[in-house]
Parts: structure tokens; C-alpha cells; sequence
């Protein structure tokens, strides 16, 4: 008779570790949805627009002319591969220019390029917070923020 | 950019793990039953191996099949190899048979008769409760029974007719499944011996042999022919005289009488065709009844199916008898009249089981009905001693029956059956299963000698079917089928040994 | 940001530091006396473990993902409480004369280390990115070592051995294969997604890029031949498929690989009769019970064994005749033991588990900025799931039988370092987004 009684609270305890279980997993799952709504609502400013790139001059074609180019947080511009932007021009160095959305508001930076990164005709010395509808230009290619 | 192909990637690896919770789903909750129960499981023969076992007892408290647990092996013993069909075998290696695999769930426990008692079980993991068992049949008839065929190769069955209870049952040459049973290692030895020797010691005879009935079939022609107006007792064939001596031509077929040791044939009636056994007589009864009729009237008497041996759903299973070419939907249907025609005499493609004959003569005896025929009287908690406890769980009452013919067509046959023993023209076939002839006086026998024909040079099988006490107000206590394979004629080995049998139990039974 | 990461990920953290001891309790009731430490001090041990490494994380100012350890100590406690039950000397006894689970513990404190160690050290990738060419050479001449100096167990060449210690090469390489082509395809994805030659209506990639995919099938396919590792082989291909998909979004590259690795296989089903023999064994195990079918059949009783919800912690079979019921069940087959102790709800919460650490790694991809970090984040989170996926499926006769570990869960030091320093190289790479203002 004790024996059953041991065996019927065994029972129950390892009953109460399958719940545990899958109480863990809600636990996790609870969690996991409050993140993803954080996360989700982070993405949706980004996608409506932190902002994008247009081609406005390309002589040598890449990126295309009148291309628009959909840009993230953090974009690196430059004749290299690997950059975010990737700008096909003899002028512009490997790493060229970082665009950066910090709070509200893009920032460029020059990664010190050789021939210079130009804000609206002027070359930028430090990273400067830029306005949709600024245009920036690495060697000969021409490009312009817009939202 | 990156991160939709990044999601389309997560997405495709969630339908892995769909997949993987689907397959562990099947593996776990719908095939589960059927893996845990599959006897090559190890867990189930690592279970096994140490096991106990209910014991299997006798109607008289006989143990029949025990199991003792020594070393943490189980080992089953058998007591009485005149039962070993029946009871089958529980063996480590070689698996189950008969009853032991029939009612194997309850023997072992891990089905409880009491739902209640199965559920506490299961979700306390107790080990589980065995059960015994305790038979219909009487180890003394069954005995007596084995005793009769001896060393010849053969098989009797006997039914209670008014209650389906089995008497006897079985089949030789016989065996000791003692020696394979318990240490998987050494059991093929005892298994090698028994299956190297002649005549195929494993085959149950009386429930699964497949043999050509002969002239018992006659009696189930009678009851069809009877039974669905086609003819009566008083019919008579104008031809039949001259065919007995000429033969006569069905479909181009020449069907021929057999040797009736120089009897000169008559006009004769149905109970003198059945005394001397005519097939011509027969085979003209089988042409009245027509090919449809006659395949109907068989179904109905247990041809052209398995027969289950109860009781409830812990069926044994016998061999299905057939009048025709048998497939798997049946008996398929004759193929001309001279099939018919033969078959109306027990030849043709027509097969029978004892076990069949055995029912069909218990339906004549039993007025008609069928018994439902079952080899476990009750069920009762296991008894370490060597004998069964008082306490029995469950016991099992005689089934309805199924009526297979009216009372008046088995009076008809029964009188039949009658004349068959003990009128003038029958006494020399079937006379030697008179009881009279061992010990038992005042009661009339009924009965019928069949020899079935084999190809070749072959000897026939030597078949009689009868039932006791058989007057027309009598109330039949036993009905029996017994064969002997390669003995010759009927008359000459087996009534005298169903005619022994029959006395047997009348004394058995009167004084006990 | 930093406290109430700490806190979400101590929230997670309480339920796991819970429900481990509570089964190892329950394990040791189950069977009693066959542990041969007393039941406390591997939970008690557990638990130190687990809190020092979270408390260290963080306070070393770690702000990487906060679900990824929490998980990590729920698999990797399931697996100590079921190699608990298993008998302790299953594996052998090594060098330190411990039983399987202690030993399992120790390597699980190396493991947290280790993942720490990476998270927190790991603040400068650029030696991970500049030179991937080496990273691949070594990868490379690791595996070339395993075939040539490497020792065989249970018939697949898998291990070297370094005195007393054996370890598992495939699990490095599986690491620096996913450095070698985050750099690579970091660099190249742009001309490999662009760049197409038309074959009719086809778009196809010219041929030198699909070279160096061919180049790594043939070290695959190598791998299958000369190792009889089936496992390894198709884990490293898939992380390589993986990684080229998600790099540049072309299906053909996904379609075209999948061809190959098909008619690989068929090929070599034809050729290599171990493959066969594995195959054979998948269609059908009941064809060969005693041999070929064993394993497969076994783990199957034993998932059924275990039903919905298991026979409880345990009280799984720990021997049949002298042997697990199922053999290899403390590492290829320790899925089969969960299934029998837990149950379908168990097991299917450890695969819930699995999956949140995929969902997890590939958030921190997501989330990286940077297409060496986010392939790197893809391909170490796709060899843990794709692992978890092929020892799974093959476990439930899904797939053939390929014998790789259940990563956190499976006996065996290499596979729970490698894993954590997965791990740490995930925390690592969410660090660094994470602190982008």
C-alpha cells in the first residue's frame, strides 16, 4: 500500500516535470513575442523609411543609373565587394564612406578615402548629419538620400 | 537583402521540425501499440524470460500446463501430451500456439479481466496479475481418446451437443513442448528432435487437417436435401438400381458404386442408401438439390469458412472445410453436376476438418442447432498450488447456438444416423460403434463410417462421425468425429474407436 | 538595456535552474542506486555552473542575445539528467575514472567557459574575416589529418587521438567551415548573385563561381569515402547550401546542389556497400532485425516504450540481456532515450527547444549588419540545427541512420565545446549589434 502511495506521488512528480517542461517552453515563447514586437516595430521604421539611395550619376554603370538602392542602418559605400554599396569608379577608394541612422537621423563619415567623400558640393571632413534630398558624391558617381 | 532569405531559410527549418515532431508522433502515439507488443520486442522477451505464467487446468482440476521461475528463467512444463495441440506451447524462442496464444494475454497478465484493475495496474506499474485457466475438456476422455489412436496418425474431437463444451481434442502422433520452452539457448535441440520426426508432430489434425470426408459427407447431404424439400426420407431413384451395377453418367462423368460385398441392389430408400452407404443413391439426392441449393445448404452447415473455437474473442481458429475449390471469399461455385455429384458423397473437392465433422454431427444430435463450441470453462486468479483456487473471475456460459437445420430434418437424420448402426444392411459397416459392443447397454448409437479415398495405392482414411445417447427422445451427450489416416475403411478402425470413446464418456460421466 | 537584459535573461534562466535538479531527483527515484554519486551533488554542481557562467556573462558587461544561454542550459541539463540513468560506464571509463555523467558535467563547465570565453573575447572579428583562406587551409588539412592519422570507432574514422584524449575533428571543422565561407561569401556574394550566363531560357552562374562549389562536394563526398562518416558529410554540405542560399538568394544554387548530392548519393549507394547497408537498413529494418535493422529497430521500441508521456525519468530500460536497449544510446541514440523516458510531450518540448535556439541564432543574423557576421551567425546556428534535424530524423527511421551527436544532449567533449563555442560566437556577434547606437 505505501508502495503504491510512493509510486502514485512519483507519478505525479514526474507529471509536474512534463509541465515544467512545457511551462518553460511558454516561458520562453512569452518572452520570445514581446522581443519580436520590439523587434518588429524597430524593423517597421526601417522599412518605411529610415531612407534609400538614388543613382543620380554612374558613368561606369554599378550601381545603374536611376537605380534604387534600399539601404540599412549601417552602409558602407566603396570598391570593394563587401560594401553595402558596391561603386564601380577609379576614385573612389576600397572603403570609401559610412552611412550610419543613428536615433533619427542619417550620418555620413568618410573612412579617409583619397580622393574625398562631398556633401552637396562640399567635401566633409567629419561625419555629417544629412537631410533627405542630400546629394553625395564619390568620384564621379552621384547619389541622393531620400526617405 | 539578406535577412528575407535568412527568414526563408528559419521557415524551411521549421518544417524540418514539423516533420521530425510528425514522425516522433507516429513512433510514439500511433504505431506505439503495435511496437510494444511485437513478439520479436527485447523488452517484451527480456519480460518473458522471467515471466509467470498462469496455470492451464483440466475440467477436473488437472494441471495441464504449469510454469515454474527458477534462476530468473521461466520454464513451462506440460503434463499430458494428448493436450499439446490444444494447449499449444509458450516458448521463449519458438513464440505461442493454441491456447497459450489464444488467451496469452490473460495467462501473463497483462490484460486484467477487471478494467478497473487493468487501469490501476497501468498507471502504477504493478506487475501484472496472472490468471488461470480451467478447461471443458476432461484429461480422462482426452486420454482415453489419445489412448485409442495410439501410434497411428490420426484425430477425434468430441462436443457436448447441447452446450458447444469440448470433450476431446486431439491429434497424434503427438509431442512434449517441455524441452523448448524455456532457455532460448537450448531450446532448439528439443524443437530440432520433435520436427525431424515423421507425420509432421506439430499439425493440429483435428482442428487443421484438410481431408476428403468420404461417406460421412452423406449425413450432410441428407440434412441439405432434407432440409430444403428437395427430397425425403421416402424418395427413390427408378435408376438407381441398374447404376449401382452399371455406374452412371453425369455431364459425361462416370460416377461408380463401391464394393457392396455382393449385396444385390434394390429400389432403395434413404435410410437403406444410408446403411450401405450408396453413393449412387447420394449422388442423386446432391442432382435434386441443384448446384446453388446444395453450396447454400453447405455454408449454412459451417462449410467454407474458419471456424472460431470461443469463448468471446480469445478465438482458436480451425481450418475451413469446403465443398468446392476454396479461395479466400469462400467456397467458389461448382463447376458441373459431376462435381456436384461427387461431392453429394464425400468426393469431388469436397474437404472437412474433424472439428467440422465433430459440429455438424453435434447440430444433428443437438436438434438442429449448432453449438457454439468452447475449450475454457472459467477464469481464476492464479494458484500457486498445484491445483485450481475456489475464486473464479469470470466463467463462461454456452453460447445461443445457430440453428443450421429444422428439428424435423435432424430427427430425420438423426434416425438416419440410427439405422446407419444398428439396421440390418448398416450393422456390418457401422455396427462396431455400437456402445453396446463396450459396456453400455440400453442405448441406441447413431452413426456413420465414412472411407475417403486417396490417390495411388494409398490406403484410405478411415473417418467415423456418431453421437450418444441417440433414441428419439434421447438426450445426446456427446457427439464425436474421429479419423484415422491410412486405416482402410471406416468400419474396421475408426467406429470401433469412436464407438469406445462414446462409451467412455457415458461412463465417465454417469459416474461422475 | 543592460539590466533588464540581465533580467530577461535570468527570468528565463529560473525555470531551467528548476526543472534540471527537480529531474535529477526524480531520475535517481526512478532508479535507484545506480548512480555512483550521490543524487545532489551533480544538480547542486549543475546549478553552480549555470548561474556562475550567466552572472560572469553579464557582468562582464556581455549584452548578446539573453535566450540563447537559458536554452542551452535546458538541453544541455536534459541530457546530464538522462546520461544520469544510463549506465555509468556505457562510454568506457576514461582517463579520471568518472561515470558518464560526471564527466559529461565537467566537459559542460569547460563548454560555459569556453562560450564565455569567446562572447566576451570575441570582441574583433578581423582576424576571423581577413584571413578565411587560412581558416579554410586549416580546416582542410585538419580533415586530410583525420583520414590519414585518425582512428576508427564502430567502423567510421572520426577520431584522433592526442595521448589518453580523443577528440572529434569534424566538430572544429564544422566552426572554421563556417568562418571559412561567411569570409568567402561575404566578399563574393555580390558577383555570385548578380553574375549569369543564359543556357536557353535558363539563368545560370558561370561556371567559375560554381567551381568552388564543386570543389567542396568533392571534399564531401571525400569525406563519405574515405571516413564512412555519411553524418558529417551531409551536415558539412548542408551548412555550405545553407550559407550559399542565404548569401545569394538563388534557388538554383540550392536546386543544383541538392542534384548533386542526390546523384552523390546514389552513387553511392551503388558503389559503397556501408552506404548500403544503411539505406537497406532504412527502407526496411525489419529485413534484417538481428544486424543491419538493429539499431533502427531498437530506438523505434524504444520511442514506443515511451508513448505519450513517457515512462517516466528514469524508468527507461536501462539494460536488456546485459545491454542498452538500444546500443550507442548515450550519444547517437540519446534522442531514443528522451523519447522513453519523457514521452512524445518531452521529446517534442526538447525539438521546441532546438528549434528556439535555430529561431534565436538566426535573429542574431538578422540582426548582425554586417554580411560576414549575418553568414557566419547562418551557418554555425545552421550546423546546430541541421545536426539536431539529421540525428533526429535518422533516430526515427525519417532518414537513413547517420551517426552524428545531439548537440548539448549527446555524451562527448567535443561536440558540447564545439556547440558552446557556437554559442559564444553567436552571444558575441548580437553583442556588437546590439551596442550600435
Amino acid at each position: 500500500m505505501t508502495n503504491d502511495i510512493l509510486r502514485i506521488l512519483l507519478l505525479a512528480l514526474q507529471f509536474g516535470f512534463l509541465a515544467l517542461l512545457v511551462g518553460l517552453l511558454w516561458n520562453f515563447s512569452r518572452t520570445l513575442r514581446s522581443d519580436l514586437g520590439a523587434a518588429s516595430a524597430a524593423e517597421a521604421t526601417t522599412r518605411e523609411g529610415i531612407g534609400r539611395l538614388i543613382v543620380v550619376e554612374s558613368p561606369a554603370g554599378e550601381p545603374p543609373e536611376g537605380r534604387t538602392l534600399a539601404i540599412g542602418p549601417i552602409t558602407s559605400l566603396g570598391r570593394n565587394v563587401n560594401a553595402t554599396v558596391y561603386v564601380e569608379d577609379d576614385f573612389v577608394s576600397a572603403q570609401q564612406a559610412l552611412l550610419t541612422f543613428r536615433g533619427h537621423a542619417w550620418y555620413l563619415e568618410d573612412q579617409g578615402s583619397t580622393n574625398g567623400t562631398w556633401v552637396n558640393g562640399h567635401r566633409i571632413e567629419r561625419p555629417v548629419a544629412l537631410s533627405f534630398g542630400d546629394e553625395i558624391s564619390l568620384g564621379k558617381v552621384r547619389l541622393r538620400l531620400e526617405r | 537583402m539578406i535577412a528575407g532569405q535568412v527568414r526563408r531559410l528559419g521557415s524551411a527549418l521549421l518544417v524540418g521540425f514539423a516533420v521530425v515532431v510528425g514522425g516522433l508522433g507516429f513512433w510514439q502515439v500511433v504505431a506505439a501499440e503495435s511496437l510494444n507488443t511485437r513478439p520479436d520486442n527485447p523488452a517484451v522477451l527480456a519480460a518473458l524470460r522471467s515471466q509467470p505464467r498462469g496455470t492451464i487446468f483440466d475440467a477436473t482440476g488437472v494441471a495441464l500446463a504449469r510454469t515454474t521461475v527458477a534462476n530468473g528463467l521461466a520454464q513451462r512444463a506440460y503434463s499430458d501430451p494428448a493436450f499439446a495441440h490444444l494447449v499449444g506451447y509458450a516458448s521463449l524462442r519458438y513464440g505461442l500456439s493454441g491456447i497459450e496464444a489464444a488467451w496469452d494475454d490473460v495467462l501473463n497478465g497483462f490484460t486484467d479481466p477487471n478494467p478497473l484493475h487493468q487501469w490501476l495496474n497501468d498507471i502504477l506499474g504493478r506487475p501484472p496479475t496472472q490468471y488461470d485457466l480451467t478447461l471443458t475438456l476432461d484429461r480422462r476422455l482426452q486420454d482415453y481418446a489419445a489412448a485409442q489412436l495410439g501410434t497411428s496418425v490420426g484425430a477425434i474431437v468430441a462436443i457436448d451437443p447441447a452446450t458447444g463444451q469440448v470433450l476431446a481434442m486431439t491429434s497424434t502422433p503427438s509431442f512434449d513442448a517441455s524441452g523448448f520452452t524455456g532457455d532460448p539457448g537450448s531450446a532448439a535441440a528439443a524443437w530440432d528432435l520433435i520436427a525431424a520426426q515423421p507425420n509432421d508432430p506439430f499439425v493440429d489434425r483435428a482442428r487443421n487437417g484438410v481431408y476428403v470426408p468420404g461417406s460421412i459427407m452423406k449425413v450432410a447431404t441428407a440434412a441439405i436435401g432434407l432440409d430444403s424439400g428437395a427430397v425425403t426420407t421416402d424418395t427413390t431413384f427408378p435408376t438407381q438400381p441398374e447404376e449401382e451395377i452399371n455406374g452412371m453418367y453425369v455431364d459425361g462423368f462416370l460416377i461408380t458404386e463401391h464394393d457392396l460385398n455382393g449385396l444385390t441392389p434394390g429400389l432403395w430408400d434413404m435410410s437403406e442408401a444410408m446403411q450401405v452407404s450408396s453413393n449412387i443413391y447420394f449422388a442423386h439426392v446432391g442432382l435434386e438439390i441443384g448446384q446453388e441449393r446444395y453450396l447454400s445448404g453447405a455454408e449454412a452447415l459451417g462449410f467454407c469458412a474458419p471456424w472460431r473455437i470461443g469463448p468471446r474473442d480469445h478465438g482458436l481458429s480451425g481450418v475451413a472445410s469446403s465443398v468446392t475449390e476454396l479461395t479466400d471469399a469462400g467456397c467458389g461455385p461448382f463447376v458441373d453436376d459431376a462435381e456436384l455429384a461427387s461431392a453429394s458423397f464425400g468426393q469431388g473437392r469436397v474437404t472437412a476438418s474433424p472439428l467440422m465433422m465433430a459440429l455438424l454431427t453435434a447440430a444433428v444430435a443437438n436438434g438442429g442447432v449448432l453449438p457454439d463450441p468452447f475449450v475454457v470453462r472459467d477464469i481464476r486468479p492464479a494458484s500457486a498450488q498445484n491445483g485450481p483456487l475456489d475464486e473464479i473471475v469470470e466463467s463462461f456460459a454456452p453460447g445461443d447456438g445457430t440453428r443450421v437445420m429444422s428439428a424435423q430434418t435432424a430427427d430425420s437424420v438423426r434416425a438416419l444416423m440410427v439405422d446407419a448402426v444398428h439396421g440390418p444392411l448398416g450393422a456390418p459397416y457401422a455396427g462396431a460403434a455400437n456402445v453396446a459392443l463396450y459396456g453400455i447397454s440400453g442405448v441406441e448409437t447413431a452413426g456413420k463410417t465414412g472411407t475417403a479415398q486417396r490417390g495411388g495405392n494409398l490406403p484410405p482414411h478411415s473417418w467415423f462421425i456418431g453421437f450418444v445417447p441417440a433414441g428419439p427422445d434421447g438426450s445426446p451427450a456427446i457427439a464425436v468425429a474421429v479419423i484415422v489416416e491410412g486405416a482402410g475403411p471406416g468400419s474396421q478402425s475408426a467406429a470401433p474407436i469412436g464407438g469406445r470413446v462414446m462409451a467412455e464418456w457415458l461412463r465417465l460421466a454417469g459416474g461422475g | 538595456m543592460g539590466g533588464s537584459l540581465r533580467w530577461t535573461e535570468f527570468r528565463l534562466l529560473l525555470p531551467v535552474l528548476l526543472l534540471v535538479p527537480l529531474g535529477f531527483v526524480l531520475a535517481h527515484i526512478g532508479q535507484v542506486g545506480l548512480a555512483e554519486t550521490g543524487p545532489l551533488a551533480i544538480p547542486l554542481a549543475y546549478l553552480g555552473l549555470v548561474l556562475a557562467a550567466h552572472l560572469l556573462l553579464r557582468g562582464l558587461g556581455q549584452r548578446g542575445d539573453p535566450f540563447l544561454l537559458p536554452i542551452v542550459a535546458a538541453m544541455g541539463g536534459i541530457g546530464l539528467i538522462i546520461l544520469g540513468r544510463l549506465p555509468q560506464d556505457l562510454a568506457g571509463l576514461d582517463a579520471l575514472g568518472l561515470g558518464m555523467a560526471p564527466t559529461q558535467l565537467l566537459w559542460f563547465g569547460l563548454g560555459l567557459v569556453v562560450m564565455v570565453g569567446v562572447a566576451v573575447g570575441l570582441r574583433d572579428d578581423g582576424f576571423l574575416r581577413h584571413y578565411k583562406y587560412s581558416w579554410g587551409l586549416f580546416g582542410a588539412v585538419l580533415l586530410v589529418a583525420t583520414l590519414i592519422i585518425g582512428s576508427e570507432v564502430n567502423g567510421a574514422r572520426l577520431w584522433i587521438f592526442v595521448g589518453p584524449i580523443g577528440f572529434q575533428p569534424s566538430e572544429l571543422i564544422k566552426i572554421v567551415l563556417a568562418i571559412f565561407l561567411a569570409g568567402y561569401l561575404a566578399e563574393t556574394r555580390a558577383v555570385l548573385s548578380q553574375a549569369t550566363v543564359k543556357i536557353g531560357p535558363l539563368k545560370v552562374p558561370p561556371l567559375p563561381y560554381l567551381l568552388p562549389m564543386l570543389v567542396i562536394f568533392g571534399f564531401v563526398m571525400a569525406v563519405v569515402v574515405v571516413s564512412r562518416d555519411l553524418g558529417t558529410a551531409l551536415l558539412f554540405f548542408g551548412v555550405f547550401l545553407t550559407m550559399l542560399f542565404v548569401a545569394t538568394g538563388r534557388r538554383s544554387y540550392v536546386l543544383f546542389g541538392f542534384l548533386l548530392f542526390f546523384g552523390g548519393s546514389v552513387l553511392a549507394y551503388f558503389l559503397f556497400a556501408h552506404v548500403r547497408v544503411r539505406v537497406d537498413a532504412w527502407l526496411n529494418p525489419w529485413a534484417d532485425p538481428a544486424d543491419g535493422g538493429y539499431q533502427i529497430i531498437q530506438a523505434l521500441y524504444a520511442f514506443a516504450r515511451g508513448g505519450v508521456f513517457g515512462e517516466g525519468l528514469g524508468q527507461g530500460i536501462p539494460l536488456i540481456n546485459g545491454h542498452t536497449p538500444v546500443p550507442a544510446m548515450h550519444n547517437d541514440f540519446i534522442f531514443a532515450a528522451v523519447g522513453e523516458d519523457l514521452g512524445f510531450i518531452g521529446a517534442s518540448a526538447v525539438l521546441a527547444l532546438a528549434a528556439l535556439l535555430v529561431f534565436r541564432g538566426l535573429r542574431v543574423a538578422i540582426g548582425a549588419g554586417d554580411d560576414f557576421r549575418a553568414l557566419l551567425a547562418v551557418g554555425l546556428t545552421a550546423s546546430l540545427g541541421l545536426q539536431i534535424l539529421i540525428i533526429t530524423a535518422g533516430n526515427l527511421k525519417l532518414i537513413p541512420l547517420t551517426g552524428v551527436t545531439f548537440p548539448f544532449l549527446s555524451y562527448g567533449g567535443s561536440s558540447l565545446l564545439a556547440s558552446f563555442a557556437i554559442v559564444g560566437v553567436l552571444l558575441a556577434i548580437s553583442h556588437r549589434s546590439s551596442s550600435t547606437p
